[in-house]
Formats: C-alpha cells, structure tokens, sequence
C-alpha cells in the first residue's frame, strides 16, 4: 500500500459527521432516474408517461452512443417526465407497483469471467445500465470503450468530507469488489484503489484491495487529484475512474444477471450527527432528508454536487446529501467581527485558533470583486494549479494559456471558489472553460 | 429590528430603481454593505464559501496601520515641540500632532472618494473597498507641512491616473499611493525635500530638519558618527523619534504592523521578508567595499533598515497584492529586488536620497514580467495535458 502525499486542500473540520450506524429505509412510494447528474449527457427518452416498465429496462440512452443506456431503477409505471430549463431531460419518475420485477441476463461467474471476451463484457454493462460508472478523464465523460486506458482509479471515498465511510458500504461486499476489480483487469492493466487514511481502520478484510492511501484532506481521494499526483506522462491523462460503490453494483450486476438497486448514503447537517441509510437507488429527497426546513439549501455535496429540491430524486452518480443552513440575516458590521466560529481558510478570524468543528452555512459572504492576485486560490489547489492565472487567460480567450497552465488538470473540487476573498466563480469559470474546449473538440 | 437596518431600509427605495438620487446608487450601496453584509445564496457550487471578504482583507491593512498612524500623529506633535524648544507631554503632543496630520488624512480620504465615486456612478459599478488604504496610505508617506491642496492633487492623480484609468482596484499595475506620492513628489519638490519634515517651524531659527537620508559625514569622519550628531542614532532611528515623512519614522511600528500583515496572511511574507534579505545584502556589500567612510555606502544594514521609509514602504506598499506578483517565486524576487534597488539608489543616486519609493514602483511595472517567467517555468515542468 502505497501512500499518495497531498499537502493542500481543505482542513477545516466541519461539524455534521455522520454516525457509523446504519438504517434502513422501506420503499418509497417512487423512484426517479435523474439526468442532471451526468455530465456532458444527451438524453434522449425511450419511454412515455403511463409506460409499465422493469426494473433495468432503459427509460433513456445518451444520443452521442445510442449503447450507452440508463435503465429503471424499479419496476413500476412511468409517472412523470420532468423537463429542465431549455426542455432539458430533468428525470423520470417511476411510481413503484406491485412485486419486483427485473430484466435477467445471464449470471457470470468469478471463474468464467476469464473466458468472457472483453466486448462481450463492455455490450453487457452497457446494456445493463452500468457502464457509464466508468468516467474518463480529463471531461469525466462515459468512458470510450474503444480505448484502453493506462490507469482506471477506483475511489472507496466519495465526492464529500462526509460521504458514506468505506468501511459500513464495503464491510459485507467484499466478494464483489473483488470480482469488480477483476472486471476491470479485463479493462486496463493498472487499477488503482485509494482511500482516506481516517477510513483504513474501518476497512477489515477489504483493506488488502486497497493500493494506495490518501491524507484526509478534502479533495485527496478525488481521483483527478489522485490522477494528477500519480502520473507520469502524459499518456495517462485520459485514464478512467470509477466509484467503488459503482464497482460493486458492476459485480452485483454481472454475478446475478439483474439490476442492483440497493445505495447507501448520508444525509449531513451541521450540529446533527446522523446514521448511514441504507435506501433504493434513485430514492426520493424528501424521504431521504427527514423534517425539511424550507430555509436551508439541499445540495448533493458541499464543494461539488448540485442542488435538488425536495421533489427530485436522488442521482446515479450521488451518495449524499447535506442540509445546509441560510442564516436569518445580514450581520451588523460583520466585516470586522472577531468570529469566533467562522469557518475560514485565512488567519484573519479568530477561529483560526480553535480547532473544534465549524458550522457553515451556504451564503456567499461578501460581494463579488476583481481579483486582487491574493493566492488563496492556489495556496488550496490540490492539484497544483494556478486558477486565478488560468481564470484570467479563459477571461480573456486565451485558451492556449490555460492549457499550458493546466486547465485541464483542474479536479473540480471548488475549492478555489470556496477560498476566493473576491468571490469570483472560478470554479464555475474553470469548469465552463473545460467544458467548452471538450464540446468543440468533440 | 436594528435601527441601522432601518434607515436603510427607508431611504433605499430613494437610491434605486426610479428613485430621486438613484444615479449615486453606488454611494448607497457602498454606505449600507459597510454595516450590512451582503450575503446571497450561492446557486453554483462549492455551496459553502469562506468568510474571508474583500472588505475585511483591506480592514485588516488598516489595523496593521494603527501603531504607525498613531505613532505618526505623536511623533509630529513632539517634533514640532522640540524645534520650538517645548517640552510636550504625550497628550499634548497628541493633540498637536492631530492639528496637523488629521486634516491631510481628512483631506486624502474626501478627495479620493470623490473620484471613486464620481468613477463608480459614471460606470455603474460597485464602490471597492481598495481606496481604504490608499487613502491612509498616502498620507502617512507625505511631510506634516505638505499644502493641503498638493495633497488634494496628488490623492486625484493617485487614483485616476494610478487606479481607474486601467479600471478600478484589482486591474491597476501601480500602486496607487505611491504613484500619488510619486507625482508630489516630482511635481512639487520643493515640499517634499529639505527643510519641511517639522511642521509648525516657521518662524523659528536654527533647526536642522532634513532627514537621516540627507545626512553625510563631515570632515573625513564617518556616516555613523555624522548620524550621531545630528539626533540620527540607531536607537532613535528605530524608536522613530526623528524627522520624517509622517508614518515612516519608526521602524519598529512598521514592523509590528508588518508582523500583523504577515500573521493575517493579508501581506505575503516572501515579500517583505526578500526585502529585508536584498536590503542587508546590498547594503552588506556596499559597506565592504572600501571607500569614503562618509557616505550612506557605509552606513552598514542596521541604518539602511531603520532610516527612511524602507520598511514602510516594504511592509504595507509592496505588499499591496494587486501590483505585486501573483507568483511565490516572483515575489522573493520582487522582494529582493526591491531592498537591492533601494540601497543603489541611495547610495550611488545623488538626486534622490529615497529609494524607497522609487524602487517598488520600479518593480511594480516589472511585476507582470516576473510573473510571466514564473508562469512560463511552472508549466514547462507540467506533464501537458491537451
């Protein structure tokens, strides 16, 4: 187990960690299948409202490659197709009816997993719905099954401080992570398997598939930032990543032929410490966040995610939820309290001599400024990078610039964003950049 | 409710919208975010933000500046009292010192904002919270007797010429108060040289008040044993009580506020601790080549830091962020180059006896290009990525 050393990221301890223990929830009365949470996707529909469908039948492909299918994460009647601003595919509500009923393929077992050809395996994941678990960097795309990549980085830690521990999701899964990582040997000739160094403890027999050890400082177990600290030329810059959670309904979905619609995740808030839940993929928000208090925003992380409403339904690709609080109202002269608890990069509050954990809150805290060339956003880039540089070089269409400068380096953590003095969006201004680069060169 | 919050509330229907005074929105807006923060909901990620401001980054060189503006309203005071042959206690030294320094700093704050509003209405954008310390700034570097309409002049083409024309704070390549005192200082020498660093002295004979700078051995003796005589020793030097631009006497309130800077994370310690460093090396080397004992050649490291602005101008104008590197490298050479360039000027400059000034506007205009460099290095040594 080797230990990756990242020195730069977010130390602030925030209050709100979840409990070890788990609880289950029944089924909801309906299940959704987002499509705001996958990036890059056109989604075109295979289904109407009023349609009974399967558990893993497809509701929606994605235009670009008409393999690449999302299937139905329960089995029941289409309820609702929710469109989005621009008639952008929102998500598709099933209510739940009746018994389970699954699309089967056929089992594959550890042993006969060797003689399954890789083509075979990639149509079969596609076709199950699983296969856009694997993302492709540097634009976290659906990975491209033509290609064979140097490096697939699978993540036991989510996209949060406080995603699910590895060790409750992990702790009775351990024949199907093993059967996922063999899967993905069939993909690539180096699988990396990272998890926070907080989490090992926990970990029991899994522990010996783990291949390297991240500090815990938010974002370290990101894979682009493990994927920038580990490669070494530039060949690798279009490896693959992949949840280990993902890995795990990969191998549930291979061994037993049918769609796997278990999930656990965490609902956070601060002062409150809550269990993991143990819920169906796709579970509505509102049964998932408990008494809802309209006044705080519901995001599916606190640095990178989206935000959701009580009537959405949880994301493929999303294991947590945080409630964060919006406070009653403008603090008189706040700009020169000694904040005593004010969550803070800089040495310029007082918290910054005590170590307890902070409550933070989901206001901007100041107006938005020119830049002042400070450097609190590169003296918290995990990655190295200089965003305040790259922000002014995409400002100013020099594309090239920030290229040079890494742009496409960028792990989008926010963190960045979350630093500026000047509240500029340079996550969002880094992200657009990125994005743009990959629409046109696609 | 809160009283504040409620003559806001009242008279905000006046400033926006159709409002009667909606064209100096900007004046209300800056006005009232001064009490109250504006805070909105973020709708982008990351959803959490830090409560580090802008308002607060600028306050805190603010703080730092207290024990020098202090410090500077007593030091004027009780120079003037000795070249009238008084011996004041510190409250009436205070007192006189207010007489003197609080209309400039008055003077420099109402001009300024002038132009800062009068540029934030006409552009129809926020009122920033820059102008704070270059406000207090500029003062603090000018002579007690300075004429009050040359501070008005020089405060205007500070923020116009320095500041606005490139676009307000954040997008100006020089200082905005040096370039203020710079342009006195080229424009009006006669109020910035010679005998003019004690206020109230007109009038009054025989008193010898240039400053440490300006001092030179007499008769083959050395730079010390000159300084000595003439009230310069270290120890005063250090403790400020000597002749001087208002705030830059006193070495050791510039090093309290320079601390504080460095503490706060709101000044970059590579740059003030790299002028310290290019400072005592070059003077170090000056003071090893052989020579005329009687100059500022010889004066050793000590002098150099302690006289003059030095450590004011490295603690609280080069540590402006805007017009220094964004780089870590390229501030330590910013730094450096700064106490280097200060010492040349100085010593082999018979024109200007401060180099101080000169030096980092100097490398203001370099800053982009030490940058670049920097930039250029770091990417090279990337594993591209296209």
């Amino acid at each position: 187990m080797e230990k990756i050393k990242i020195s730069k990221g977010f130390t602030t301890p925030l209050a709100g960690m979840p409990d070890i223990g788990i609880i289950e929830l029944s089924d909801p009365r309906t299940l959704g299948l987002s499509a705001m949470d996958v990036p890059h996707i056109r989604a075109k529909l295979m289904v109407k409202e009023g349609d009974r469908v399967q558990t893993g039948a497809p509701l929606f492909y994605d235009k670009r490659d008409k393999s690449v299918q999302y299937v139905s994460p329960g089995t029941g009647v289409i309820q609702k197709i929710v469109y989005g601003e621009r008639r952008r595919l929102h998500e598709v509500v099933i209510s739940l009816e009746g018994a389970e009923d699954f699309v089967e393929f056929d089992p594959i077992s550890l042993s006969a997993l060797g003689e399954v050809s890789r083509q075979v395996l990639v149509e079969r994941l596609k076709q199950g719905g699983m296969w856009q678990a694997l993302r492709q960097f540097p634009a976290m795309d659906t990975a491209d099954a033509s290609h064979t990549p140097s490096m697939i980085i699978v993540s036991l830690s989510g996209n949060d401080p406080f995603s699910p521990d590895p060790g409750v999701v992990f702790e009775r899964e351990q024949t199907a992570l093993h059967f996922g990582l063999e899967v993905l040997k069939r993909l690539s000739d180096r699988i990396v398997v990272t998890v926070r160094e907080g989490s090992l403890e926990r970990l029991g027999k899994v522990k010996s598939s783990v291949t390297h050890t991240v500090p815990d400082i938010y974002p370290a177990w990101n894979p682009g930032a493990v994927l920038y600290h580990l490669k070494k030329d530039s060949a690798e810059n279009s490896s693959w990543c992949i949840a280990a959670d993902h890995l795990v309904m990969m191998a549930r979905f291979l061994m037993t032929g049918r769609y796997p619609t278990q999930k656990i995740i965490t609902v956070t808030r601060g002062r409150e410490h809550r269990p993991h839940i143990l819920t169906r993929q796709g579970a509505p928000v509102k049964a998932l966040i408990g008494d809802f208090i309209d006044r705080s925003l519901i995001t599916t992380g606190r640095f990178n995610g989206r935000i959701v409403e009580p009537d959405d339904h949880l994301g493929f690709f999303e294991n947590t939820l945080n409630l964060i609080d919006t406070p009653d109202g403008e603090e008189l002269l706040g700009f020169i309290r000694p904040g005593k608890a004010k969550a803070t990069v800089s040495k310029t509050f007082l918290s910054c001599l005590f170590p307890e954990p902070k409550e933070v809150d989901c206001t901007r805290h100041g107006e938005v400024r020119a830049c002042i060339n400070c450097s609190y956003c590169e003296k918290i880039c995990p990655n190295d990078l200089m965003p305040n540089f790259i922000m002014k070089a995409l400002l100013s269409d020099e594309i090239e610039n920030a290229l040079e400068c890494g742009l496409l380096d960028c792990c989008q953590c926010g963190l960045c964003s979350y630093a500026c003095p000047s509240k500029i969006e340079l996550a969002q201004i880094l992200r657009h950049g990125m994005d743009a680069l990959y629409k046109d060169k696609q | 409710m809160n009283p504040i919050k409620k003559i806001f509330d009242l008279t905000e229907p006046h400033f926006t919208g159709s409002g009667r005074f909606a064209r100096i929105e900007p004046l209300f807006d800056a006005a009232k975010t001064v009490f109250f923060f504006p805070s909105p909901v973020n709708r982008v990620m990351p959803f959490i933000r830090d409560n580090l401001d802008l308002k607060r980054y600028m306050t805190f060189v603010l703080v730092a500046l207290v024990p020098v503006i202090l410090f500077g309203i007593y030091n004027t005071g009780l120079q003037s009292g000795i070249a009238r042959g008084q011996q004041l206690d510190v409250v009436a030294a205070i007192l006189l010192g207010v007489r003197y320094v609080l209309p400039i700093i008055v003077v420099s704050y109402v001009v300024g904002f002038f132009w800062e509003i009068l540029f934030a209405v006409v552009r129809k954008h926020k009122i920033s919270e820059g102008f704070f310390v270059t406000g207090m700034l500029f003062p603090l570097t000018l002579p007690a007797t300075i004429p009050l309409w040359q501070v008005a002049l020089g405060i205007s083409f500070g923020v116009v010429m320095g500041k606005e024309v490139f676009g307000g704070t954040g997008r100006n390549i020089l200082n905005p108060a040096l370039t203020a005192r710079a342009f006195i200082f080229f424009s009006y020498p006669v109020s910035m040289s010679g005998n003019v660093w004690i206020a109230g002295t007109n009038g009054v004979d025989a008193v010898s008040s240039a400053t440490a700078l300006a001092t030179t051995g007499v008769d083959g003796g050395t730079i010390t044993q000159a300084l000595s005589q003439a009230g310069f020793s270290l120890t005063n030097l250090f403790w400020g009580f000597v002749p001087g631009s208002i705030g830059e006497t006193s070495a050791l309130c510039c090093l309290l506020g320079g601390a504080f800077l460095v503490i706060t994370r709101i000044g970059n310690f590579r740059i003030i601790a790299g002028g310290i460093i290019g400072l005592v090396a070059t003077s170090l080397a000056f003071y090893l080549v052989p020579g005329n004992a009687s100059t500022w050649g010889h004066a050793g490291p000590l002098y150099h830091l302690c006289a003059g602005g030095f450590l004011f101008g490295i603690c609280f104008m080069a540590t402006d962020p805007v017009s220094a590197p964004g780089t870590n490298p390229g501030r330590w050479m910013f730094g450096f180059l700064i106490g280097f360039l200060t010492v040349v000027i100085r010593v082999v400059n018979p024109a200007f006896v401060e180099g101080t000034m000169l030096a980092i506007l100097f490398m203001n205009v370099f800053s982009a290009l030490l940058d670049h460099g920097v930039v250029k290095y770091k990417s090279s040594k990337r594993i591209p990525n296209v």
